[in-house]
């Protein structure tokens, strides 16, 4: 039957959505059951990735993924970033209760907003028809919305929600606009159709609907020109959420950018090719730039998190396997920066137990909490690409592959904006290590802050290099199945 | 009909356009009648219960005393407060009135007698009905005067919460006859209780969902208990407070038809509408014509809607909403997963 | 020639519509315009024989929607002086946005010319079952074909409701004013609420 094996392939994304609605009516009938509710949303996600798992192991691709009628690819190129997406939102789910406790309990919706979160962006990752897409990056955006705003006491969450709710809805329907240009001048909303159809000559209407696409889900990955929400949200949003908006949804984007790429607009290469170029080294400078003058942690790691898409695209713009590789490498080795790097902010708290996010509050943190500065300080050294952190090779394989993709230049001067950025994270870690101690940072932090941020830290220290082999055999796993139909 | 007015030499536009004008005034204007003698059954019913006469003076037993109501409004002036929205004040009462008789155009009143014998006949009603509420909101809003106001918000916020049960129930109702079509409907109640009875409201599973429906209905016409739009302990006379002579008239009517017409899917979704109660031909059973059969089941369901109004005390204003989408919401949903359980189970088969 | 008239008909109200509920001042008078558009709309939509899509214009958009908005834009006190003054200030950007929009037409216009494209030729699995009505086709394409769709949609609907409740909803305080138990309601009995007493005269009553 083809329903059951359309049904089979997106068992992941059915366990999401039943135990979204369970933990629903769980939080809708037993009072303060938040905490409950966020533990079995994590075991929900960690489920899913089992699923998800085998069509990874296996490099899955070709028809045999394809479910309902094409609609939906569960390939593994799929797999890889869902398994992104579902372990990040297992560590935000984590890191939550601890920053909610202050002002009351943690409330149901968020896990379960999280959850419906994951869902829409697994939809995403495994689209291969244009209204999946739209289907998935609404139901993500519509959660993250919400989430962003989640302190609806905090003026400044609100003003964040309201911000990424105005520009999110502005994107859409740039996006849609897109996708109808594409649909009238193609005649079909699925990929393959969309693929064939633009085998020919690109007419003046198919390129303005990629061009509308393109710009659509530049907004999503905080891309320049369509960044301008990212500090703003970042810095408002409660901050498991930031570290949410930084990881997850950033893979959904990155790696559903990539399919329509390479899958829809994958015959006219150079015509999205120039356009991926400029996003990419205009985010490298902007980011890198747009960092410097920053006292708001967050709003620093945020100009960071558009620097490294830049770094992403670079991996994309080069349009090859080995640059797709490349690309999910350093889309693996991002997310733990990012993990780490936020929940360190989420750990930084003065006596009262509230948050602290001033670069000056953390003056002298080495003396006060030499475990945490050191930890933050491989992140900074890592996102930086200094060497022997495992920062370095997400680098060093995105712009590999550039090279062997001739783009020599981009390359070069993605290098270049690079040193530039590593200004800014040192200065992070000069603040920490070499100013008088503000003494602001002393409260506690719970184990659940400190298991990610070790995890991370070590994924990142050289002992990462341990992971090469089999990270770069999954990612040209997925790559491959991502350019099978090329 | 159209075949007739061809046979008089017409061409067939001409037939059709005559024809359709002609079904038009058959059913408006035997309704516009039907409502004056049906507020005449309302305050005798009223009346009886409350142990009074009720009207008695004019003409015999008092029956055209809605005829004579009728004239005096006709007779009086008609007052615009010079504040209000001149426009919509005076549109007001028209679209209450028009929209309340737009919906009799898919009632079948016999197996071929139906204006309109369109696919979507209660989705069509259903649209329709929802379009009652701009008549009272506007009338509401136009008159610039507090009390008409608050009955405006009333309204759109009653019928709102209503109409979505009334949707879920209908659905139920679509589901089991398999069609939207009004006759369509019909058809599927003939010997649906046992092989004998006609009429969805012996089916276990529609029953419930018949009385819900009933309830909603009151409720959807504004009729009491949940008549708070006009709660005039509260409201003086709600959105009607500003009107007077022949605007009032249409209100008046425009409401008195929409009683009916839920009378009338009261009669045509649960108890079988034209077909007689039961499928046996008891003596001349089946020589009766079919309206005559729908007309006494309006007629009963109305006694129903006046019993309850002539007993039951009005809701209170959070009660009103309470019940809508805290009680009716939740179990027609439930009902809607229920009928349709059942009848992937019994009709179609689990795999399909 | 009474579709000819009809669409006519229906097409001159849509459009007069439209323009009245951007020139109308009364925001109030803006709704109603807008929901004469869409009822004539719907019009437009029976006269291509879809009939359900009109039904639901009607049921959805009329009778729901428009409802409620109609019920906000009632209950705002607006200033006219200072949104005509805003007129000024946003002139450039309407100007842009309609600039855009022309942009757009121009370019459906040329997805209209450039027809060697068999434009939007359906392949074979969506062609209309013109045996069966509209509805029944509605259901099996969005019951079949896109189910996965249909229902991921549904998911976006909860999502938003649950976003718009987690946003906006304050529990209230056990016990507040308002708050009803019918079944405690149900169960009172006169007993519990009367108290029989026999005052001595001049003595009065301890309440």
């Amino acid at each position: 039957m083809q329903l059951q094996s359309s049904l089979a392939l997106i068992a992941p994304e059915i366990v999401l959505s039943l135990a979204g609605l369970a933990l629903l009516l769980i939080a809708a009938w037993s009072r303060n059951a938040g905490r409950l509710v966020t533990i079995l949303a994590a075991v929900a996600l960690g489920g899913a990735s089992v699923l998800v798992a085998p069509a990874l192991c296996s490099g899955a691709m070709g028809p045999d993924t394809l479910a309902f009628e094409g609609q939906f690819a569960a390939d593994a190129f799929a797999s890889f970033a869902k398994i992104l997406i579902f372990v990040s939102a297992i560590a935000c789910l984590m890191v939550a209760p601890r920053f909610f406790d202050r002002d009351g309990a943690i409330r149901a919706e968020y896990p379960v907003l999280m959850l419906f979160a994951a869902l829409g962006m697994a939809i995403m990752v495994s689209a291969t028809d244009f209204m999946t897409l739209y289907i998935g990056l609404e139901l993500n955006s519509l959660a993250a919305y919400v989430l962003a705003s989640f302190m609806r006491s905090d003026d400044r969450s609100a003003e964040a929600g309201l911000k990424y709710f105005v520009l999110g809805a502005l994107a859409s329907g740039i996006l849609l606009y897109g996708i109808s240009l594409v649909y009238g001048f193609t005649g079909t909303t699925s990929f393959e159709g969309a693929r064939a159809a633009m085998s020919g000559e690109l007419s003046m209407g198919m390129l303005f609907g990629l061009i509308f696409v393109l710009a659509g889900l530049a907004f999503k990955i905080a891309a320049v020109p369509f960044h301008m929400w990212t500090p703003d949200v970042y810095e408002g949003a409660p901050t498991p959420v930031t570290t949410f908006f930084a990881t997850a949804p950033k893979v959904a984007a990155v790696a559903l950018t990539a399919r329509v790429a390479l899958d829809a607009f994958g015959m006219q290469m150079d015509a999205w090719r120039q356009i991926v170029i400029f996003a990419a080294l205009a985010s490298i400078v902007v980011g890198a730039l747009g960092a410097i003058g920053q006292s708001n942690l967050k709003r620093l790691l945020a100009y960071s998190s558009i620097n490294n898409v830049g770094f992403i695209l670079i991996g994309l713009a080069a349009g090859t396997a080995a640059g797709v590789s490349a690309m999910l490498v350093y889309l693996a080795i991002y997310v733990a920066m990012s993990l780490g790097s936020f929940v360190a902010v989420l750990m930084l708290r003065n006596a009262q137990g509230e948050q602290v996010e001033g670069l000056a509050d953390i003056a002298g943190l080495s003396s006060t909490r030499p475990l945490l500065a050191l930890c933050l300080a491989v992140m900074m050294f890592s996102l930086a690409g200094i060497p022997p952190l495992f920062g370095f090779w997400g680098k060093f394989v995105v712009f590999w592959a550039a090279v062997e993709a001739d783009l020599v230049a981009l390359a070069a001067i993605g290098i270049a904006a690079s040193v530039i950025g590593a200004f800014y994270y040192i200065k992070v870690v000069k603040v920490m290590y070499f100013d008088e101690p503000a003494g602001v940072v002393t409260g506690r932090s719970d184990w659940a802050h400190w298991l990610i941020l070790g995890v991370t830290t070590a994924a990142m220290s050289p002992l990462g290099y341990l992971l090469t082999r089999v990270l770069g055999d999954l990612a040209d796993r997925a790559a491959e199945a991502l350019l099978f139909v090329a | 009909m159209t075949a007739f007015f061809q046979s008089l030499g017409m061409n067939y536009e001409w037939a059709w356009f005559v024809a359709t004008v002609a079904g038009i005034l058959l059913i408006a204007l035997p309704l516009m009648l039907a409502v004056a003698m049906i507020i005449y059954v309302d305050r005798k019913v009223w009346a009886a219960i409350a142990l009074r006469r009720g009207p008695n003076v004019v003409g015999p037993f008092g029956l055209l005393q809605s005829f004579a109501d009728g004239l005096k409004v006709f007779l009086q002036e008609t007052i615009i407060p010079s504040a209000a929205n001149k426009g919509l004040f005076l549109i007001a009462p028209i679209v209450t009135f028009t929209v309340a008789l737009l919906a009799w155009a898919v009632i079948p009143f016999g197996p071929e007698a139906v204006l309109a014998d369109i696919n979507i006949g209660l989705l069509y009603v259903l649209a329709i009905s929802s379009l009652g509420v701009y008549g009272v909101v506007v009338s509401g809003w136009a008159s610039n005067s507090k009390y008409p106001f608050f009955s405006a918000m009333r309204a759109a916020a009653q019928m709102i919460s209503y109409e979505v049960s009334i949707g879920f129930l209908l659905v139920c109702v679509i589901l089991w006859a398999g069609t939207s079509n009004m006759n369509g409907i019909i058809e599927a109640q003939r010997g649906h209780g046992l092989g004998i009875v006609n009429g969805f409201f012996f089916n276990p599973l529609l029953f419930p969902i018949w009385v819900m429906f009933l309830i909603s209905a009151l409720a959807e016409t504004a009729r009491a208990p949940f008549d708070l739009t006009e709660a005039e302990s509260e409201l003086v006379a709600g959105y009607q407070t500003e009107y007077s002579s022949m605007s009032f008239a249409l209100f008046w009517l425009g409401e008195y038809a929409n009683v009916l017409l839920m009378c009338a899917l009261n009669a045509i979704l649960f108890f079988g509408g034209w077909l007689p109660p039961l499928n046996v031909d008891l003596i001349p059973w089946f020589d009766i014509p079919g309206w005559i059969w729908l007309f006494a089941k309006i007629f009963m369901f109305f006694f129903i809607f006046s019993w309850v109004k002539a007993t039951v005390p009005r809701f209170r204003y959070d009660q009103l909403m309470r019940l809508g989408w805290k009680v009716f919401l939740p179990l027609s949903l439930l009902f809607i997963v229920l009928v349709s359980g059942w009848l992937m189970l019994t009709r179609y088969g689990v795999a399909a | 020639m009474i579709q000819t008239l009809a669409f006519y008909l229906f097409a001159f109200l849509v459009l007069a519509s439209g323009v009245f509920t951007i020139l109308a001042r009364n925001p109030v008078h803006s709704v109603l315009w807008l929901i004469l558009a869409f009822f004539n709309a719907a019009g437009l939509m029976i006269l291509v024989g879809a009939e359900f899509i009109a039904a639901l214009l009607v049921i959805v958009y009329v009778g729901a929607v428009a409802v409620l908005f109609l019920f906000v834009v009632m209950m705002l006190d607006i200033d006219f002086a200072e949104l005509r003054a805003g007129f000024v200030k946003n002139f450039p950007l309407g100007i842009a946005i309609a600039l855009v929009l022309l942009a757009e037409l121009i370019l459906g216009i040329g997805a209209y010319r450039a027809g060697a494209l068999e434009l939007g030729v359906p392949d074979g699995s969506a062609a209309p079952l013109m045996d069966r009505s509209n509805l029944e086709n509605l259901g099996t394409v969005l019951y079949g074909k896109y189910l996965f769709l249909f229902e991921a949609a549904g998911i976006i609907l909860l999502v938003a409701m649950v976003g718009a409740i987690a946003l906006t909803h304050r529990g209230r305080p056990e016990g507040a004013r308002g708050h009803q138990d019918i079944g405690k309601q149900v169960r009172r009995r006169p007993g519990e609420a009367t108290e029989m007493k026999k005052p001595e005269i001049g003595k009065g009553v301890e309440l």
